[in-house]
């Protein structure tokens, strides 16, 4: 890994993707795992609001038929390379929507995810966790 | 030195060019530190802000099939070169005078309205619908805001020109000298409302959060920059961080230039910068929620277009 990988490893910007969730997993992203209670912010992370300027893609919710070609369009929107990270038990398995008609989860068999977190919510350190080992796997595809 | 040579240093290496670049991104690093730090957290290491420009210089500039592509790649360009020539207009008191030839308070004045209207032909020519909303609110701001500005401009010069005895100086070389023999315009009653003008212009300027709606990722998806990514978007970066500096300094050769000579009058300034920037930027933006667009236009129109005016109105009537 040359130099300037070195140092752009140092710069992941996540971006979140609301896959229909409840919003219990979005409301523990935006207000606690990250800014301003805890800090990922001091691993070089800053949330964009485009998914062009995106590294690392934060999923939650369980993939519901009515967003699921919304999300694959947004997705393929943005730039390699990427990793996702499924964040909550939603993304990973359907959760408590497991096997409900209108939903076509879990996300993995679209998308593909390397990093799991599951919770329901999770606690912000496992985010944190999460979004740390993110890291480690989008160093090696830099 | 020959006088070409001499201003194309002004301009690309000091007191512009590398220099501004690299204090535009310190003040920006230690903005995010100081933020992180008053919400108790750790915050980004100190050249977080370099480091996302080198990223973002290695990835993929991606030009949407809408977009008109010469103005939508032209665009940043524009706005750091007109920011790095406002930088070289700007003295840092005791230590830097910019050339006469390069233009005075007004062309600084035109060039302070750069960025915005760059943001504004961004945002259009992306041909994104989060652009065009990046659009009308910057222009509705930059309506708010153009005539306080002008108002304080005019103000500061012609308060220095009667003190000189002519009627109004729009040089800023002048501006500074003048409150160096005979005490800063900080500490002088009648200069105060258009103070308090300055500070309102300050922040909206600088597209920091009270006023941040033209770029709002929450609402509108960070607006004309949405449709930029890797090196454009640096150069937007670069523009910012530019733009901080150059407007912190323009409050300081405005208000309050007294500084030593020499290096001394350099670390003074810097000192400034940093108190200023601390103060005027980052405690606010940690402070306060954004305001609605609406009410932001009639905020301008009603508080600092008021203070201007009668900041106006007093220094020609004493």
């Amino acid at each position: 890994m040359g130099l300037l990988s070195r140092i752009s490893s140092r710069s992941p910007w996540l971006y979140r993707i609301n896959a229909g969730s409840c919003n219990g997993c979005d409301v523990e992203l935006a207000t606690t795992a990250l800014i301003p209670r805890f800090d990922v912010e001091r691993l070089g992370c800053q949330y964009c609001g485009s998914p062009r300027h995106a590294d690392i893609v934060l999923i939650t919710g369980p993939l519901t038929v009515r967003v699921k070609d919304k999300v694959l369009r947004l997705f393929e929107e943005i730039p390699d390379p990427k990793v996702t990270v499924a964040v909550g038990i939603c993304p990973i398995s359907g959760g408590v929507f497991r096997g409900s008609y209108s939903i076509c989860g879990p996300v993995s068999k679209y998308i593909p995810i390397d990093v799991d977190v599951p919770g329901c919510p999770p606690r912000p350190q496992a985010i944190i966790e999460g979004i740390a080992k993110a890291i480690e796997v989008w160093k090696e595809r830099l | 030195m020959s006088e070409p040579l001499s201003l194309l240093l002004s301009v690309v290496i000091f007191p512009s060019g590398l220099f501004v670049l690299a204090l535009g991104l310190a003040l920006k690093g230690v903005d995010r530190r100081v933020a992180a730090r008053l919400q108790r957290r750790v915050g980004p290491p100190l050249l977080q802000p370099a480091i996302d420009l080198v990223k973002l210089a290695q990835k993929r500039t991606f030009v949407p099939d809408v977009a008109c592509r010469p103005v939508f790649l032209a665009a940043p360009l524009v706005g750091v070169v007109a920011m790095l020539l406002a930088a070289a207009l700007v003295p840092i008191p005791g230590v830097y005078e910019p050339d006469p030839v390069l233009g005075d308070l007004l062309v600084l004045f035109y060039l302070l309205a750069v960025p915005g209207v760059v943001l504004m032909i961004a945002g259009s020519a992306s041909g994104s619908p989060f652009g065009a909303v990046g659009f009308s609110r910057e222009m509705m701001l930059m309506l708010g805001y153009e005539i306080p500005i002008v108002l304080v401009i005019v103000a500061v010069a012609l308060r220095t020109g009667q003190g000189q005895g002519a009627v109004i100086t729009f040089s800023l070389g002048e501006i500074v000298q003048y409150q160096r023999t005979h005490g800063a315009f900080l500490f002088d009653p009648i200069m105060w409302p258009t103070l308090l003008a300055f500070s309102a212009f300050l922040p909206a300027n600088l597209g920091i959060i009270p006023f941040d709606m033209p770029e709002a990722e929450t609402e509108v998806l960070e607006g004309p920059l949405l449709e930029y990514s890797g090196p454009t978007l640096g150069l937007f970066r670069m523009m910012s961080a530019v733009r901080t500096v150059v407007v912190l300094a323009l409050g300081i050769c405005l208000f309050f230039p007294n500084a030593p000579a020499g290096i001394a009058g350099l670390a003074v300034w810097a000192v400034k910068l940093l108190v200023l920037a601390t103060a005027g930027v980052t405690v606010l933006r940690v402070s306060v929620g954004r305001k609605r667009i609406d009410r932001a236009f009639i905020y301008f129109f009603r508080w600092p277009l008021a203070f201007a005016v009668v900041g106006l109105a007093t220094v020609v009537i004493v």
